[in-house]
């Protein structure tokens, strides 16, 4: 599997029963703790093996570090909130690689196995389908804030709890339902990830954006004029898929092109399932999951605001 | 003259930021910002929006000339109480929530109970400005429905700006989440954030 739809890891075939997932992705800190960031990083690099319907095995780091600038304290921290993450998922740390630069970065390559049978792709989405999203989006927006120094400790802790969640729980619970697409939702925002998902399909989706799960305070700050310019460059590239009313709240519009740091998963799945699903996901401890549209009878390729 | 501030050539959050600064440190009636891209313009507008100016756009392309005059003569930089958020209303006023987590009021007789609890759902109001949040949970969600005694009282309670919230898993159970007439459906993070944000948390039923 390769690089033509936009899939979140790439996928080698091993034998009839086992397939490799691949995938690598590190960034700058978005939280000033340093402990936080690694589990943060680590959580959004673990993600893609979770969305294509893997498990994680094996990780490695990636860390840029200006060694004359920082304590190797924080360096340490970083590294220990990574290693957090990864004994939850279940996977080892095997190596890694660091270089000397003048901003941190940090993140992993990872390796998961699946079954060749069982890969989940973000194609595949089936008329009638229901839309399940797995948690909140904002963090964008509340990480543009808390950088304008605007966002209050609570606020904070709550965000990076949700950023530094793995999808664990949500792909392990959606096995044994009958899952037609999935994808994590990250740096092109809920209605660009949906868009790959609809692309070349011939459907057209509803989404329902009142029950679309948001953090307040996203709301708060979006309404403030903190919507960072990857909402922008979101929404320009996208705008001609997506259909809206004219007096569609642009608040809620930048949400939910707000690109996002490990977010949830978005999974398609039979309509008929999708309630079972949604609360099996609640109960399992995934709080914010719900069913936020549906593909529709259209064959437009168009996502409808409503 | 108003006081020109030139964010052009600066990415989101940037200008709101420069913006920001300039508020409060300079009262200000009057201020044209320049940006020179629309999600800038987009965001300067709303933030100054958000600190009651009135903003006038004119320019195009990479030469947005955002003109912003104050509409209220309260001084409205509220970021600054914004970061310390929210325990303190800037009224002097506390946040109180009430957890409502039965249809009736003590235990003993129901329906003594019942009317109890409609009788303080009804007094309620006279905590004023301090009464922030009403979460119904358990059997208290029934209050919250077409058959409550008390549909139209929390119905005005939310037109007043209570918050009022209704436990999804409990409206599911009582095969309720059609029939729930006033106040948002919420889940247990939101009620764990809800608590944990309030002055005072009053349990009762």
């Amino acid at each position: 599997m390769g690089t033509a739809t936009a899939d979140d890891a790439g996928v080698y075939r091993v034998s009839d029963d086992l397939a490799l997932i691949q995938t690598v992705d590190f960034f700058t800190p978005i939280v000033d703790d340093p402990y936080d960031f690694g589990r943060i990083a680590a959580a959004n690099s673990l993600s893609d093996v979770y969305a294509m319907g893997g498990i994680p095995k094996t990780a490695m780091n990636i860390v840029a570090f200006p060694l004359g600038k920082l304590e190797k304290k924080v360096l340490r921290e970083i590294l220990s909130g990574g290693i957090e993450k990864i004994r939850e998922a279940g996977a080892v740390l095997l190596g890694g690689h660091s270089i000397e630069d003048d901003e941190i970065k940090y993140g992993l390559s990872v390796t998961g196995y699946v079954h060749p049978q069982k890969i989940l792709t973000n194609q595949g989405l089936r008329p009638g389908d229901c839309l399940v999203l797995t948690k909140p989006l904002g963090t964008g927006i509340i990480a543009t804030a808390v950088k304008g120094g605007l966002a209050s400790e609570k606020t904070v802790r709550q965000v990076t709890e949700q950023m530094a969640t793995l999808n664990k729980q949500a792909a392990e619970l959606m096995h044994g339902f009958s899952v037609s697409a999935c994808t994590d939702v990250t740096g092109f925002g809920l209605l660009g990830h949906l868009a790959e998902m609809i692309a070349c399909t011939g459907l057209g989706v509803t989404l329902d954006c009142g029950r679309v799960p948001v953090l307040p305070e996203a709301l708060h700050f979006a309404n403030m004029g903190f919507v960072p310019a990857g909402a922008h460059k979101n929404r320009q590239h996208r705008q001609a898929m997506v259909t809206m009313a004219e007096d569609f709240s642009p608040i809620l519009r930048d949400i939910l092109f707000d690109p996002q740091t490990s977010g949830g998963l978005l999974i398609g799945c039979a309509e008929k399932e999708a309630t079972v699903l949604r609360n099996r996901l609640r109960d399992g401890g995934v709080e914010y999951a719900e069913i936020i549209g549906y593909a529709n009878e259209k064959t437009d390729e168009k996502i409808e605001l409503q | 003259m108003a006081k020109l501030i030139d964010a052009r050539g600066l990415s989101c959050p940037a200008p709101v930021l420069l913006v920001k600064d300039t508020l409060e440190k300079e009262s200000l009636q009057e201020l044209t910002v320049l940006v020179d891209d629309e999600a800038c313009r987009e965001n300067v507008t709303r933030f100054l929006g958000s600190q009651n100016f009135e903003v006038l756009d004119t320019g195009q392309g990479n030469h947005i000339q955002l003109e912003a005059r104050r509409t209220s003569t309260a001084n409205a930089v509220e970021t600054k109480a914004t970061a310390q958020q929210t325990n303190e209303n800037p009224d002097g006023s506390q946040k109180i929530l009430i957890l409502v987590a039965s249809d009736r009021l003590g235990s003993g007789d129901d329906t003594l109970g019942e009317k109890l609890m409609i009788n303080y759902l009804k007094t309620v109001k006279e905590m004023g400005n301090d009464l922030w949040q009403l979460v119904f949970v358990n059997s208290g969600v029934k209050l919250t429905t077409e058959s409550s005694a008390v549909l139209q009282v929390l119905q005005e309670y939310e037109r007043a700006g209570v918050i009022i919230l209704a436990c999804g898993t409990c409206l599911e159970h009582f095969g309720l989440t059609s029939a729930k007439m006033v106040g948002e459906t919420t889940n247990m993070l939101d009620i764990v954030t809800a608590t944990q944000l309030a002055d005072k948390v009053i349990n009762i039923g």
